[in-house]
């Protein structure tokens, strides 16, 4: 198969009208199905990106090869994915080259979602321009909630702030209503972006849900010691502790937490809350603590996954590369749907289908994904999700939570 | 009562800042080598302790037998085959810097790479005396008050051997004066590079001490270099028991700070000190002038 036969192949499936199509051909369809991704590979967030992100397209990419690849029932036959890769360095500018690098020179097929909030805002836009419909995996920001107008073909993954800290605002208001709780909330965040719009959608959240958030403060991304901050927040003794801390703090805070002996009914950190590491670090004092993410490892498939994640990772997976990998297997499911590689129509079908997928069973509305993971809890030394409650898999929430020791 | 434990928090903070630049203000100061690639041996040492209680289930100080050797060797090898080429063609000091810092950058990116490839970028933290100690009413916790002894004793071992040692005055005449400690018979290189050796392994010792209470991944190790660096500039190269008393007052100084203002503040109260002793005394505030 040379390249100039799959060009043609391929473009005639697109039905584009770049290149000139040849009927034959076409009958044929592609042999390969040639999907792209720039990301972070060095830098300070290309570890981050290799375990979530890439660590999930290399497995995806194998499993499906493994399988024969993804059918086309417009060409009755499965064709095996190639995949086109580049690092973006964690530069903006980069990524925005490459992405368009992929599309203009490669002629990449499909494009996948870069790695981190701010490298996702970036690319939505180019995406968009070019028509590729991407689901984008790791990005959280209030910014989502305008972008899914003006940008149709960029579909958003994981839970957005406001979706991520209702559930657990509005938790904590039923219980003040049941008498179990007064409703005391001290809330921390690092000074970075995610930590500031997650402190203000929970501000929000409370506010609307009528708790009483007694203290709030903000310390360095990096901080060395927290426990004045833990010591401060103590002192106007909440019922309710809220950090809605990045992976090195959310650790810091634990542990600084069981030196000082502060035991709060309910307490929530966010992002490195559910990786396994955590669980490694603290053992079974994780139980009860409340986390961003989730997951339901009951899902049909999820047993299988792990199976292959580990043999060809030789490690365990965790909540966030679970959903980076059902949004592999929505824009896998919306490519069979369609049955040829026609782009407007992939994305039209994400738009309205619904995808059964690791991270259950939902769609994409407004392009966003309508049932996201927001919230997870340590229960029985295992991570369920308990938020959405209404989700598939969801766990009652074990309150409150035992106490340290 | 919680400012009296805030200020003593402040002094164990302090204390694994100066515990930290202990190594580097040795190949700083005596070696004469800013190495930039002196974190990821912090890393290195952390990651060994982690190993030991995670994998072996050993208590993770008996990682300090394995991680402090290795770091020994592997710096006492960067200094005898990477280093001495750079010294011996070097015109003066100022471009033998400038040398340095590209060669120690580059070995940096190489550990860190090497670190990533075998140890991913995950992540790691254990639990390794969390338990709270009652300190005169203040809540400390064990891990972060060893790693104080831990600088206290590393600085005291330092002190004796350079002030009551012939060995230590070799290195402290290297120190002040590198030419004229050769013209007077010492042996300039050998022990430079044994200084250079012992600085990497007390940056695995470090690494094993905050791994207790800090969680850290392949890639933190440039962080502390930075940390370290100005301690080491605060209180001036090759001040052993200064580097201490500077860790000490920057920790005190930002623990104080953090919970009198704001905690938001404390990356930019510790700047500010920097910049403070920079403008007042820019050799380190404990060399004699």
């Amino acid at each position: 198969m040379n390249r100039r036969k799959f060009l043609k192949g391929s473009a005639a499936a697109i039905g584009a009208a770049t290149l000139p199509t040849v009927s034959a051909q076409a009958q044929a369809g592609p042999d390969k199905i040639r999907v792209g991704y720039a990301i972070t590979q060095s830098g300070p967030l290309g570890p981050g990106a290799e375990s979530t992100v890439v660590s999930q397209y290399k497995l995806w990419n194998k499993r499906v090869n493994d399988a024969g690849g993804i059918a086309l029932k417009k060409f009755g036959k499965k064709v095996p994915i190639e995949m086109v890769s580049y690092d973006d360095q964690g530069k903006p500018d980069e990524l925005i080259k490459l992405v368009e690098r992929l599309i203009q020179q490669d002629k990449v097929d499909m494009i996948l979602s870069p790695y981190a909030t701010h490298m996702n805002l970036a690319a939505a836009p180019i995406v968009n321009k070019y028509q590729y419909p991407v689901i984008m995996t790791t990005s959280t920001t209030t910014k989502t909630y305008d972008l899914s107008k003006r940008l149709p073909y960029a579909f958003w993954q994981i839970v957005q702030p406001n979706e991520a800290t209702q559930p657990l605002a509005n938790y904590i208001g039923e219980l003040k209503k049941q008498g179990k709780l007064k409703g005391t909330v001290a809330i921390v965040h690092p000074t970075i972006e995610y930590g500031v719009e997650m402190h203000e959608a929970f501000q929000n959240a409370a506010k609307k849900a009528g708790i009483d958030v007694v203290f709030s403060k903000s310390y360095p991304f990096g901080a060395s010691d927290l426990q004045p901050v833990i010591r401060e927040a103590m002192a106007k003794n909440p019922e309710v502790f809220v950090a809605m801390s990045y992976p090195p703090d959310t650790f810091m805070l634990t542990e600084q937490m069981q030196v000082v002996g502060f035991n709060p009914q309910i307490m929530y950190v966010a992002i490195g809350g559910v990786f396994p590491t955590y669980k490694g670090k603290f053992g079974d004092k994780v139980n009860g603590i409340l986390a961003y993410g989730g997951q339901d490892k009951a899902v049909p498939g999820y047993a299988e996954y792990i199976k292959a994640h580990q043999e060809f990772h030789k490690r365990d997976s965790e909540a966030g590369a679970v959903s980076v990998y059902a949004a592999l297997e929505a824009t896998q499911q919306a490519i069979e749907t369609v049955g040829e590689i026609d782009r407007p129509k992939i994305r039209d079908v994400l738009a309205s289908a619904t995808f059964k997928t690791l991270w259950g069973e939902y769609k994409y509305v407004d392009q966003r994904c309508s049932s996201p993971w927001a919230i997870g809890q340590w229960q029985n030394g295992e991570l369920v999700g308990v938020f959405p409650a209404d989700k598939q898999g969801a766990k009652p929430v074990l309150f409150p939570k035992p106490k340290w020791s | 009562m919680v400012l009296f434990e805030v200020f003593i928090n402040g002094i164990i903070l302090g204390g694994m800042y100066g515990l930290i630049a202990l190594g580097l203000n040795l190949q700083y100061g005596v070696a004469r080598i800013l190495n930039l690639s002196y974190g990821e041996f912090f890393v290195g040492g952390a990651f060994t302790a982690f190993f030991t209680i995670m994998l072996w289930q050993y208590n993770p100080l008996l990682s300090l037998f394995i991680s402090m050797p290795i770091a020994f060797a592997m710096n006492w090898l960067i200094y005898q085959y990477l280093m001495t080429p750079l010294i011996r063609r070097a015109p003066d000091q100022d471009a033998l810097d400038a040398d340095v810092v590209l060669v120690t950058f580059g070995l940096f990116f190489v550990f860190q790479g090497l670190a990533l490839v075998y140890w991913s970028g995950d992540l790691r933290g254990y639990t390794f005396l969390s338990t709270p100690v009652n300190f005169l009413g203040a809540t400390l916790a064990m891990n972060r008050l060893l790693a104080l002894l831990g600088a206290c004793l590393i600085a005291a071992v330092l002190f004796v051997i350079l002030r009551r040692t012939r060995f230590g005055a070799a290195l402290r005449a290297i120190t002040i004066d590198p030419v004229a400690a050769g013209l007077v018979g010492i042996d300039v290189r050998r022990y430079s590079a044994l200084a250079f050796a012992a600085g990497g392994a007390l940056a695995a010792a470090s690494g094993m001490l905050v791994s207790t209470f800090i969680s850290f991944s392949a890639t933190t190790g440039v962080a502390y270099t930075l940390k370290a660096l100005i301690v080491v500039i605060m209180a001036g190269v090759g001040r052993v028991t200064g580097t201490l008393a500077a860790g000490v007052l920057l920790g005190v100084v930002e623990a104080l700070g953090g919970y009198l203002i704001d905690p938001a503040l404390t990356i930019a109260i510790n700047f500010g000190l920097f910049m403070l002793i920079l403008l007042l005394r820019p050799t380190g505030l404990f060399t004699r002038a």
